[in-house]
């Protein structure tokens, strides 16, 4: 690693700060502006006395500079405050465990991503007009129309329902998390989407370069097919898309939002959600924080790849 | 061929059976490759009938959309109910017809909200560049880190979950694609001829950008709204899905499938009518703007 890469990460993790900071005050003046007290509404009606000592526990009877002033100088020391609804419940172990949970999801599924959308669309490209390349296609565009909820219905319904004798229940879905085949199903319909627009690109880039002339070359001094098209073409064609994994790795952290809350995922995603509907505010802003950290950081993760790929590119 | 003024032309080369070739514009042209485009056609189809949906569901709806146990509950596919009954006994056709005009609403909504911020933001930045471009893009660059599903689920908490809320949310996550797109537009288009000459002759800024640049870049940019109408539409089944999207009992395609969720085993049609509607559509406007696309610039095709 050379003295500028590590300037330029070094930089950017102050960026990724900054972001993550700013996004969650922003969400935290929204929400204590525009909902002054809200969180303690819905419950049963408190004494007085009682509802004072509990806004003074959660800093609430404070104005909100000072509220901001002592959230802001927590969350630079990692301390997101307690749950609101949870009582005595912090927030920072409880969002490191679910985040565990999430990213073990989202690496699941970004590698069924990148695998299946790049065999596809590499089959097809191979394969052009032929019968190959148009169920490789077709399964792109109906995949890339497909919500990921409709996805995992169907996949709930194909596996639990149709096949479930035929295969002895291996795959049949039970709501919860924890066994390797429980992280299947989710893992792929959170990543058919993205794989089908990987296939599309790969496709259309690979066609592009079979037709080059150091392909030819390859060709002509009589290199095996395997090494031509895994060395000399596919790695050319591979730079479009790794161009989009950074869009991508964020669509998946926030697909999962979605997915966790249909099959029941105890991540970041369910948290969410559930906080939400809760009216834990603390949480919800906890998660923004979150989030914010981990796509700045999914994405600097991606430029760094790139110039392990592409040797051209240098920072 | 339009000869020069002044120039005759010999008098053999002038023939009476020499015709004008048929004048065409670009729209005229794009609409004859649209046409031959069979998945575009069938995308306006599906387009076209989910539209006639929508505004019929306005004044009428085989049952009203919020009646319940109009016949038994979980009821499948009959002739008085065409896609059956939902676990409260409401008609699913009539709710999908309900469905319809909420999703396209929403979709033509924000797309038209993202259109309005994209188009102002990107005709700013490239052309008058500078601070105000890299203030512009600056701003483009950040938003495309912030988790989109996450900032829309809580500005409608913030805000309520009423349809304008709901569409305003989504413009506001995703109007960065057409800002870019239209910023790259007038970057080019800034430095054409045509910019050069109506400069010359005094014409005032705003003039140049909304008579002379933004024409030009209509094509892209109708490209990208009409990709803007299924990420919205997608978007709010999402948050219906997950019960944050238009509350009931207003019929929406994401809530309908979460309902029918928990009843897979028992009564697959209640979730599989919205999750179809709802991959048709988006699948059409996918086709027609894919379609669009390659019509309108042909270098393009992929």
């Amino acid at each position: 690693m050379t003295r500028g890469t590590l300037i330029y990460i070094i930089q950017r993790l102050l960026l990724i700060t900054f972001t993550a900071v700013a996004i969650s005050s922003i969400v935290f003046i929204g929400e204590h502006a525009l909902l002054p007290g809200d969180a303690f509404v819905s419950e049963r009606p408190h004494n007085p006395r009682e509802l004072a000592l509990l806004l003074h526990h959660f800093n609430l009877d404070l104005p909100l500079p000072q509220q901001y002033q002592l959230w802001v100088t927590g969350v630079l020391h990692g301390d997101l405050g307690e749950s609101l609804v949870n009582r005595g419940v912090q927030i920072t172990p409880l969002l490191v465990r679910e985040l565990g949970t999430s990213l073990e999801l989202g690496a699941a599924a970004l590698i069924f991503t990148v695998g299946v959308g790049l065999t596809l669309g590499l089959f097809a490209a191979l394969k052009q007009n032929t019968w190959v390349d148009y169920v490789a296609s077709s399964t792109a565009v109906v995949g890339y129309s497909m919500p990921s909820f409709v996805i995992a219905t169907l996949l709930v319904l194909v596996t639990g329902k149709l096949f479930y004798i035929w295969t002895n229940g291996a795959f049949y879905y039970e709501i919860g998390w924890g066994k390797p085949t429980q992280i299947l199903v989710p893992a792929i319909a959170l990543g058919f989407p993205y794989a089908s627009i990987v296939a599309r690109l790969t496709r259309a880039s690979m066609l592009e370069v079979i037709r080059q002339d150091y392909v030819r070359t390859a060709w002509a001094k009589g290199l095996q097919p395997r090494i031509v098209i895994i060395r000399h073409a596919l790695r050319n064609a591979l730079i479009p898309v790794i161009t989009i994994l950074g869009p991508l790795a964020t669509g998946i952290l926030t697909g999962v939002v979605v997915i966790e809350n249909i099959f029941g995922i105890p991540g970041l995603g369910k948290e969410f959600i559930d906080s939400i509907l809760n009216r834990d505010y603390n949480i919800v802003i906890g998660v923004f924080t979150f989030y914010a950290a981990l796509v700045g950081l999914v994405n600097l993760g991606v430029d760094l790849l790139y110039p392990v790929l592409d040797p051209r590119i240098r920072y | 061929m339009a000869t020069l003024p002044g120039a005759a032309l010999p008098e053999e080369y002038v023939s009476d059976v020499y015709e004008m070739p048929e004048q065409v514009t670009l729209w005229q042209d794009a609409w004859r490759r649209v046409r031959r485009n069979k998945l575009a056609l069938a995308g306006t189809t599906i387009i076209a009938i989910l539209v006639l949906m929508a505004v019929v569901s306005v004044f009428w709806t085989p049952y009203p959309v919020w009646k319940q146990a109009v016949g038994p509950t979980y009821a499948g596919i009959s002739a008085q109910h065409w896609l059956g009954l939902d676990a409260s006994g409401r008609d699913i056709f009539s709710r999908i017809m309900g469905g319809a005009l909420i999703s396209l609403q929403v979709g033509v909504g924000t797309m038209l909200i993202v259109s309005a911020i994209g188009i102002m933001m990107g005709l700013l930045a490239g052309f008058y560049r500078g601070a105000l471009d890299a203030a512009i893009s600056l701003a483009i660059n950040i938003w495309y880190g912030i988790p989109d599903l996450l900032v829309v689920i809580l500005l409608v908490l913030l805000f309520g979950r009423s349809l304008g809320n709901i569409a305003f949310a989504i413009a506001i996550t995703r109007w960065m694609d057409m800002a870019r797109l239209v910023r790259g537009q007038t970057f080019a288009l800034r430095e054409r001829e045509f910019v050069e000459a109506a400069r010359s002759t005094g014409t005032r800024n705003l003039v140049i950008i909304f008579r002379h640049i933004f024409p030009n870049a209509l094509g892209p940019i109708l490209v990208q709204a009409t990709y803007a109408v299924p990420q919205a539409i997608l978007f709010e089944a999402f948050l219906s899905y997950l019960g944050l999207g238009v509350p009931p009992p207003t019929p929406s395609w994401g809530a309908m499938a979460a309902d029918g969720f928990h009843a897979l085993e028992l009564a697959p049609h209640i979730v599989l009518a919205p999750a179809i509607a709802l991959s048709l559509t988006l699948m059409a406007f996918n086709f027609v703007g894919d379609g669009l696309r390659d019509a309108l610039d042909p270098r393009m095709r992929r």
